[in-house]
């Protein structure tokens, strides 16, 4: 639509591609009113570039699930306006946001949410059941390593593989979005190392432009890029000049 | 922290508003009708007993064509007897201008002490009689009631063929016409019996009885042995054309109230306890589904270190709110119920009061059996929660990978769904049990409406084909059947001979009247259960089949027959075969075999006539006009009856249960619908989240409740009509037998409801789904 408008006025440098992808303007999101309302996102203003890989970071509270949510579509600010690409994210119906998640988005979340009832290769196959152009699911499942558990059923993986099998679920349908919240949150450097190489091989190999939502400021060595939120804005970016691969992180 | 609990009991009630709203109408329809069946009939037994003991009800009588009143002193004499009271009791005619149909009337001699009587006659309106005055008459209150009749109207009766005008002093009732039916007719007609009380003298002196009684009526002391005082009764009483003594179990109308209460004991006593059983089956199964779903919540309350007791406590206090609460709606209908019933009851039954006697143990039973079902049904989950490790408990079970077994390749939501149904097969079960025995539910108060078509189309058309039934006064040469059949509009006309008799099998005996058919009668066809009609045998004698059951005896077994009037013969008769009807029960032979068992031919009793439908308001009072005659029994009246009085009683109890049932059926299968939905709103939030649409969301769950649905509609109608037929084989009992005739419509009504129960579900669910909160499902793990 007429995102070009907001073009000049970029939260920041664009390291790859060329137009970005995600826009938000004056994002605000409040939940409640009077004296219990808690704002959180006040005026947020970003700009994310295809292809990028951006780390969010921030304390808690932040705002930083809600900036995740809202980009995702899951979820819609009090006021202000985001964009993906030509699609206009606040004021979509439902319908309208749920066409987005399906054909754009791959989520991994903390939780792995995986279905407990369906195997790794069929929580895999149930997304890309309904994906336009899928990878196939042994592909995504061997990008995550994990091509020799595909029988299993999720209570039958540690965490860490759950949390493979959600990468995967998330990258088969080549998304054009990867978002991503603490996806390392609950588990350990060597586990969270696999996490994030599988993540990293779907920004390189794929192409999605990659949201990380992480306390592990670590991590942000594998950014192109680094935002800082605080009290629901941001306050600070830097941009990685050269970025690290995720076995090369030390936390 | 038990505070913190408590706080939770009621958050949980809010939240789950529409469930514990559906499972408290469930409770409260179930003690609804547990309290209110069980206490109309406990109320009907109460005014039955108060009123007998309180109008000293007499325990045995006795018939006889005329008797001295010398005899009294033997009588009094015979051992166990307490006391005796001779009267007059004579059949009369009633001269009512106002009646198109004739009249009959019974009239009763009341002595001087009449306070001290048996049978007490109790004044409702009025006054009692002046026995010095020979005008004056009390008068059944049934009667009067129908016709507006008041205390000082003027009444003439055709006593002995003369007419004589009485007045009336009051309005009155005794026991002994409690249910007060004329003799031969099945269903008591308050506008065309009358029963009158006269004074001792006027009565005599009608019937030129001076001196002189045809009725005894005698209490007994305790302890004594009936059938051995009956025999000596009957040893004395031969030679003064005694009929046979009767006890309480024939007395016509205690015999029709044992019966009524007998099928009060059967239809409203256990079909409610068997609703009140499958009810709180439900209430079992809906509310540990309910406690299963929280799952993760009693598991965490445990990782926490919460003891087992409060936990358990906790979801007691839960289901206790929703048990109280429908306690006190149960208990406040079922007294409306009990009400309502014992009104319909009361043109039927005449107590001078009918009210309502409920003890207190019958709600409290009810709210015990509700709250024990519901608490264990909660209790178990709970327990069953609570035995795992809280690490299982928070964690799923492997599913088994049963895609493969269908056979069918299945995509990854119809996988879920099967899964989700294999998975847990015991609780798929139960609740596919639940859904089906919704069905019942609603069988079990619709059916009432088919059972009554099927009873009035039997009785009333195929079996009973006459328009009329003229009683004769005494037994009369065929030439009163051609005096009948020549009255304009009578297309035919047919005798039968009916002789009071003692039908006696060993021990157990039966007083009816025996019924003399020809053997080509087409006006009363006797049919076998099939509805077949069969033919009068040349010898041996035709039963119903509930007699026959209270006889003892079936086809080939040989009976012992008492003729009760004229000679008084006995014989022994084969029983040819059985017959099945609706009202009451009957014994049919041959007219012509049954008057050569009394010594006589050709002599008929009652005639049956089929009249042109458009000369009938001339026919009925031209019978009324002819002398000889007894009664007129009018087929159209008698449905007309049985629809006012039947009907009501029954419509009743059938519109309370298909509410009832409808309310059940509806909670539960919205209840299996919503526990589904609380069960899988993670997962289900999980694939809105991945874009999944709302509509292919909710087809996960709606399919999960259409396929368990389906699966519950066969086994449901199965079990209605299993049910159904189980509850009315329970009976036996003579004035109606209810069949267990369930219609197609009723079968496809309830499963209809069914349906409608789970389409409306179904779009609640959509509606749930489009509201899921799905930012909330991302913060926790299932
Ligand atoms: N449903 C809600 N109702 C009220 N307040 C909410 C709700 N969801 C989030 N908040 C508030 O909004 C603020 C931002 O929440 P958000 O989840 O975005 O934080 P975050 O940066 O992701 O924190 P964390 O790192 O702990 O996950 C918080 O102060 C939170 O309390
Ligand atoms: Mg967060």
């Amino acid at each position: 639509m007429n995102n070009g408008a907001y073009l000049g006025t970029s939260g920041g440098p664009r390291l790859r591609g060329s137009a970005p992808v995600f826009t938000a303007r004056a994002l605000f999101k409040t939940y409640g009113t009077g004296e219990t309302a808690v704002h959180a996102l006040r005026e947020l203003d970003l700009d994310i570039s295809a292809g990028e890989f951006v780390v969010l970071l921030g304390p808690s509270g932040s705002g930083k699930s809600t900036l995740l949510n809202i980009l995702g579509g899951l979820d819609a600010p009090t006021s202000g306006r985001a964009t993906w690409r030509d699609h206009e994210l606040t004021g979509a119906t439902e319908a309208d946001l749920t066409r987005y998640r399906r054909e754009h988005v791959g989520f991994v979340f903390q939780f792995y949410n995986l279905i407990p009832s369906l195997t790794v290769r069929e929580n895999v196959e149930l997304v890309a059941e309904i994906a336009s152009d899928p990878m196939s699911p042994d592909e995504a499942l061997s990008l995550v390593g994990l091509s020799h558990r595909t029988a299993h059923f999720p209570s039958q993986l540690s965490g860490g593989e759950q949390q493979r099998v959600a990468v995967a679920r998330a990258i088969v349908k080549r998304p054009d979005a990867l978002l991503c919240d603490e996806p390392t949150g609950a588990l350990d450097v060597e586990t969270g190392k696999l996490v994030l190489a599988a993540i990293e091989r779907a920004n390189r190999e794929v192409g999605s432009t990659v949201i990380v939502i992480t306390h592990n400021t670590a991590i942000a060595g594998m950014a192109d890029r680094v935002l800082r939120l605080g009290a629901g804005r941001i306050v600070g970016e830097e941009v990685n000049a050269s970025k690290l691969s995720p076995e090369d992180l030390q936390w | 922290m038990v505070k913190v609990l408590d706080r939770k009991v009621w958050r949980d009630l809010s939240a789950m508003k529409g469930q514990v709203l559906t499972i408290a109408m469930l409770l409260a329809s179930a003690i609804t009708v547990f309290v209110g069946a069980i206490g109309t009939y406990m109320s009907l037994l109460e005014s039955r007993d108060r009123y007998y003991q309180d109008s000293r009800f007499a325990d045995l009588w006795a018939e006889v064509e005329r008797a001295p009143r010398s005899l009294l002193g033997p009588l009094s004499e015979i051992s166990g007897i307490a006391s005796v009271e001779p009267r007059v009791v004579k059949d009369v005619r009633i001269d009512w201008p106002a009646s198109d149909l004739s009249i009959s009337g019974r009239i009763v001699s009341i002595g001087r002490r009449s306070e001290t009587a048996l049978n007490k006659v109790t004044i409702l309106r009025g006054s009692a009689i002046d026995p010095s005055k020979q005008n004056e008459v009390l008068i059944n209150a049934a009667f009067a009631e129908s016709w507006g009749i008041e205390p000082n109207d003027g009444i003439a009766v055709i006593l002995n063929g003369r007419l004589q005008t009485f007045r009336v002093a009051g309005l009155a009732q005794s026991p002994e016409y409690v249910y007060g039916a004329r003799p031969g007719s099945p269903l008591p007609d308050d506008r065309t019996f009358a029963v009158l009380w006269g004074g001792e003298e006027a009565v005599a002196n009608a019937f030129d009885m001076e001196g002189a009684f045809n009725s005894l009526s005698f209490s007994v002391a305790p302890g004594s042995s009936l059938p051995r005082i009956v025999a000596d009764l009957d040893r004395l009483l031969e030679p003064f054309g005694g009929r046979g003594a009767y006890d309480r179990t024939e007395q016509p109308s205690n015999r029709f109230l044992s019966d009524e209460l007998a099928e009060q004991r059967t239809l409203a006593l256990a079909v409610p306890v068997v609703f009140f059983a499958v009810s709180i089956f439900l209430l079992n199964a809906v509310l540990g589904r309910l406690v299963q779903a929280q799952r993760e919540q009693i598991a965490s309350l445990k990782a926490l270190g919460y003891p087992s007791i409060p936990i358990g406590l906790h979801y007691l206090k839960f289901v206790g709110v929703i048990c109280a609460a429908a306690s006190v709606v149960g208990i406040v209908l079922g007294a409306f119920y009990t009400d309502g019933m014992l009104a319909a009851y009361r043109p039927f039954f005449r107590f001078p009061e009918l009210a309502a006697h409920v003890p207190y143990w019958v709600p409290a039973v009810g709210i015990a059996l509700s709250a024990a079902a519901a608490g264990s049904g909660a209790l178990n989950s709970v327990r069953r929660v609570l035995r795992l490790r809280p690490a299982d408990a928070m964690r799923s079970a492997v599913p088994g990978h049963t895609a493969k077994v269908i056979g069918v390749r299945l995509n990854a939501r119809a996988k879920m769904m099967v899964r989700g149904l294999v998975g847990r097969p015991i609780r798929t079960l139960v609740t596919i049990l639940s859904l089906a025995l919704a069905v019942p539910m609603l069988v079990l108060g619709l059916f009432w409406w088919d059972a009554l078509a099927y009873m009035i189309e039997v009785q009333f058309d195929r079996i009973e084909r006459a328009d009329a039934i003229v009683s004769l006064t005494d037994a009369r040469p065929e030439r009163a059947v051609y005096e009948l059949a020549g009255i304009p509009g009578v297309l035919m006309a047919e005798g039968q001979r009916v002789v009071e008799a003692r039908l006696r099998a060993g021990p157990r005996t039966y007083r009816l009247g025996l019924t003399g058919l020809l053997r080509d009668a087409e006006l009363r066809l006797p049919r076998s259960e099939d509805l077949a009609p069969i033919d009068i045998p040349k010898s041996g004698i035709l039963l119903t089949t509930e007699l026959a059951n209270r006889l003892g005896v079936m086809p080939g077994s040989l009976l012992a027959i008492d003729l009760l009037e004229g000679r008084r013969t006995s014989a022994t008769i084969q029983v040819s075969g059985l017959v099945d009807e609706v009202l009451g029960y009957n014994a049919y032979m041959d007219i012509d075999e049954l008057n050569h068992l009394m010594r006589q031919t050709g002599l008929v009793s009652q005639v049956s006539l089929k009249v042109d439908p458009r000369q009938t308001s001339s026919i009925w009072p031209e019978l009324s006009k002819r002398p000889r005659i007894a009664g007129t029994t009018i087929k159209s009246v008698l449905l007309q009856i049985f629809d006012e009085k039947v009907r009501s009683i029954i419509i009743i109890a059938a519109v309370v249960l298909t509410t009832f049932g409808l309310i059940i059926a509806v909670g539960v299968v919205y209840n299996a619908a919503r526990i589904g939905l609380q069960e899988r709103a993670w997962e289900l939030a999980s694939l809105r989240v991945m874009g999944f649409t709302r509509r292919e969301v909710s087809n996960i769950l709606i399919g999960d409740l259409a396929v368990q649905a389906m699966a519950a509609l066969p086994i449901g109608l199965l079990s209605a009509q299993g049910i159904v037929s189980l509850l009315l084989g329970l009976r036996e009992n003579e004035s109606f037998r209810i069949p267990a005739v369930i219609s197609a419509g009723t079968f496809a009504t309830s499963a209809l409801v069914v349906i409608g129960a789970a389409v409306a579900s179904g779009l609640l669910i959509r509606w749930r789904v489009d509201r899921l909160d799905l930012v909330a499902v991302l913060k926790t793990r299932e």
